[in-house]
């Protein structure tokens, strides 16, 4: 109803429809009925060609060139749940659904841009007194900056182990998880039995007490590790569920209890009453992740071949292995295939400028998963045109990143540097097309 | 027995299309049918189509038919109602009435007390209210029916910004027009609950001022102040500026101080003129929002949008013989930043309209838009939609 102050809408607009009648009918005297008709013709022709026209009513993007694509080969059931974890991983939380009491970030996708790999803002910090003890008495192990009103944001405490990590890409985690423990322990050599100066391992992990044994990943354990920079978790739902309670303070069944800072005067809470996720919800975003499909690599070019080609012979592949093979799944197709990600998911030591002096689990300090390499051609699109590589985003190139390996990668690395420059750049350009 | 339901349903529709598009012929010297109650000198009031001796009475609603898309997928809901209202005026004495109004719409899915007011004219040109009622922020605020509306969605700065429908709980005193003829400086000043902490809150993924609307109790015992002044010129261009300014947020919690006083700023301008056959208006808002510390970089402390309309009628009246229809076409472009401090986080649309006004206070409108949403880390989610809308008072 409008407003008492103002004219009435249809007075306007009826007197200046009827001004504008009046201008209309001199026009017609003066023989520019034309353009009226022009505009409503091009009106109606804009709205039938909007209709068969893809980019008036928005096209699909290719799917190899995002990071929330499926994989192919999923059946109708698969992509509606596909659909479902996608809404639920682009939620946003607000404080009246749980939001907090302390967080990192409001959604899943407020961290991984596109559902690829964070920006420096996003880098979490993790704390811990040494492998075993998390420094939670001090609120660890992962600062949480933000907080709702009435809470107390945590701060870094002095005295404790401190290594930042930028968000990882999510894609392709059904993948890792199918990729079997034995195909990644075949490539272990922790005592460095062929003296080629690398030594891989894996990161033997326990699951948390509520991953089922049903689960991939689940105990019994001692399993592989396979998910985080240090290849700490062998779980997805692991992954997922302590992602919702440390990064957005998110409670489940799984994690029932708020996560509060420890040191604060008094404990906020939220006001949702916990847990504040369903089940369902924790395995939508799960089952998404699952289905998540690695961005299709960039096509082949002589620089590119070229680049594979001194990739392998600078022996960058010896951990960057080409592909490792998956298991039996429940999703098909995940099931016995082979993965080309670029990495054997093993633990190696990448030397002291790389190192966060911070143990995790049976991980050191100097340890590190090598990092799959995927994504990467796009991923300068999700990052506002930047790379930020290497597990705190320091490596703003694919050749930084090269040269700021060192430890088992001290050999490849020098290959790399005694290259001539146009054969550095190929082969940069080959790992940055994956 | 399904098919009838559908052939029954379809009959409805076309009913209801029917009465937008197929309104009956007004000849020039025919009475207006039915005859409303006649209304205090403030002629604003809409079409009524309904009288009980002092009371006047009427609905509102819109039909929408599209075909959105977001990066190419297709939304299922290619029908819905688009909002449905109803309105009441108690004429009680030539100084006293009752106002009352309520909309539910399909963006927000939420229903909204827009009146509950008691108006008491203190003189001639000066009108004082309380209860429940739309805050002056903005025109768009102010006058929204969807049949007297232009495009098929309300501009992102009225429905992003301001939140439109705005109404809070208040009582204030405004100037009353002066016919129609008369060049005239109106006003209005309110005391009103304002906006809550939904704007935080509610709010998921960052501030968002509409959560905190339809305020209808205040949660920190200070009012917000509200108010508009603008002057309208002879010819019916109008140039206004509102603002909207008080504390939001709940300090107390049980009795725990859980936060202090924090303040939200809103400022609107708008403008509509006509300029060579076009209707052109233009709303501006710019707001500033006292963020907790705990949520300062993810929280947005300033906001802005803005929109820009013309619309041009094409044929009036479109038939001859057919006083009162018309056929007009209309483009806006309009844009929201929900967070200045950041590249992304934003949405900008354009669209596009021709309308069928077959008599005052219904049309049908034909209509696309293309929308670019961008999230915190600036990537772009692609919208865009044909419709198809009626909308009519009853």
């Amino acid at each position: 109803m409008p407003h008492p102050e103002k004219h009435s809408a249809d007075d306007v607009t009826v007197d200046q429809g009827r001004k504008a009648g009046r201008v209309v009918q001199r026009a017609y005297s003066r023989g520019q009925r034309p353009w009226r008709i022009a505009a409503i013709l091009a009106i109606c022709v804009l709205g039938l060609h909007a209709m068969g026209c893809e980019k008036l009513l928005t096209a699909k993007p290719d799917p190899g060139g995002r990071f929330d694509a499926p994989l192919p080969g999923l059946d109708n059931g698969e992509l509606g749940d596909f659909q479902d974890g996608h809404a639920q991983f682009r939620k946003a939380f607000s404080i009246a659904d749980g939001l907090g009491p302390i967080f990192n970030n409001v959604s899943c996708a407020s961290c991984h841009s596109g559902d690829g790999r964070g920006r420096p803002e996003n880098t979490l910090t993790r704390i811990s007194r040494d492998a075993v003890d998390l420094a939670v008495d001090l609120g660890g192990p992962q600062i949480q900056d933000k907080c709702i009103p009435g809470a107390t944001p945590e701060r870094l405490p002095s005295g404790v182990l401190v290594s930042y990590r930028m968000p990882p890409p999510v894609f392709g985690v059904g993948l890792v998880e199918a990729i079997t423990d034995s195909s990644i322990l075949s490539h272990e050599d922790p005592g460095d039995s062929d003296a080629d100066g690398i030594s891989g391992r894996a990161n033997m992990v326990t699951p948390a007490f509520y991953v089922p044994g049903s689960e991939p990943g689940g105990p019994p354990g001692p399993r592989v590790g396979k998910f985080g920079r240090k290849a700490s978790v062998s779980s997805l739902l692991q992954q997922t569920v302590e992602a919702y309670h440390q990064d957005i303070g998110m409670t489940s069944s799984y994690r029932p209890v708020e996560n509060v800072n420890p040191v604060a005067s008094h404990a906020a809470v939220d006001p949702a009453r916990d847990p504040e996720l369903s089940d369902a919800e924790i395995e939508n975003v799960m089952q998404y992740m699952r289905m998540l499909a690695p961005p299709a690599p960039g096509a082949s070019t002589a620089s590119r071949d070229r680049g594979q080609t001194l990739f392998t012979s600078a022996q960058c592949v010896k951990c960057h292995i080409p592909t490792l093979h998956t298991g039996p799944h429940e999703i098909e197709a995940l099931a016995n295939r082979d993965v080309a990600l670029y990495s054997d998911l093993l633990l190696h030591d990448l030397g002291d400028g790389l190192a966060d002096n911070r143990p995790d689990g049976s991980a050191d300090g100097k340890e590190w998963r090598t990092a799959p390499l995927w994504g990467l051609r796009i991923a300068r699109e999700f990052l506002g045109g930047q790379l930020f590589l290497l597990h705190d985003g320091r490596a703003h190139t694919v050749d930084q990143a090269i040269r700021l390996h060192g430890g088992e990668a001290t050999a490849a690395r020098d290959a790399y540097l005694a290259l001539p420059v146009e054969d550095q750049a190929a082969l940069a350009d080959f790992a940055e097309s994956r | 027995m399904r098919i009838r339901a559908r052939w029954l349903l379809a009959a409805a529709l076309l009913g209801w299309a029917g009465s937008a598009i197929a309104a009956p012929v007004v000849r020039p010297h025919a009475p207006p049918v039915p005859k409303p109650l006649e209304l205090p000198p403030d002629s604003s009031m809409p079409p009524y189509h309904g009288s009980l001796d002092h009371v006047a009475y009427g609905l509102s609603g819109e039909l929408r038919f599209a075909e959105d898309r977001t990066d190419g997928a297709s939304n299922p809901d290619w029908f819905s109602f688009g909002e449905a209202g109803g309105f009441l005026f108690a004429h009680l004495s030539s100084r006293l009435d009752l106002a009352g109004q309520g909309l539910w719409e399909r963006v927000a899915d939420d229903f909204t007390l827009e009146r509950a007011e008691v108006l008491l004219r203190v003189k001639r040109s000066m009108q004082a209210h309380a209860g429940i009622f739309l805050a002056p922020l903005g025109r768009t605020n102010l006058s929204h029916d969807a049949p007297s509306y232009d495009f098929a969605e309300r501009s992102l700065v009225a429905t992003q910004i301001v939140g439109v429908p705005h109404a809070q709980a208040g009582i204030g005193l405004r100037a009353l027009p002066r016919g129609t003829s008369a060049s005239q400086i109106l006003w209005e000043a309110d005391v009103v609950t304002g906006y809550d902490d939904g704007v935080i809150t509610r709010a998921p993924g960052g501030t968002r001022i509409p959560s905190g609307r339809n305020n209808y109790g205040d949660q920190n015992g200070l009012p917000m102040l509200t108010g508009r002044v603008a002057r309208r010129t002879s010819s019916g261009s109008e140039i206004g500026i509102a603002a909207e300014s008080g504390p939001y947020n709940q300090t107390t919690l049980g009795g725990v101080h859980v936060d202090d006083l924090r303040f939200l700023h809103v400022i609107v301008a708008d403008g509509n003129t006509t300029w060579s056959g076009f209707r052109l208006f233009s709303e501006v808002a710019y707001a500033l929002i006292d963020v907790p510390p705990g949520l300062a970089s993810l929280y947005a402390d300033r906001q802005c949008g803005a929109s820009v309309e013309a619309v041009r009628p094409l044929f009036d009246p479109l038939f001859r013989g057919w006083a009162g229809s018309r056929l007009n076409a209309g483009l806006r472009l309009d844009a929201v930043d929900f967070d200045r401090s950041i590249a992304g986080d934003s949405r900008s649309r354009l669209s596009a309209s021709l309308n069928v006004v077959p008599r005052s206070g219904a049309v049908t409108r034909l209509g696309w838009y293309y929308e670019i949403r961008r999230d915190r880390f600036n990537n772009p989610t692609h919208l865009a939609g044909l419709t198809f809308t009626a909308a009519s008072y009853f």
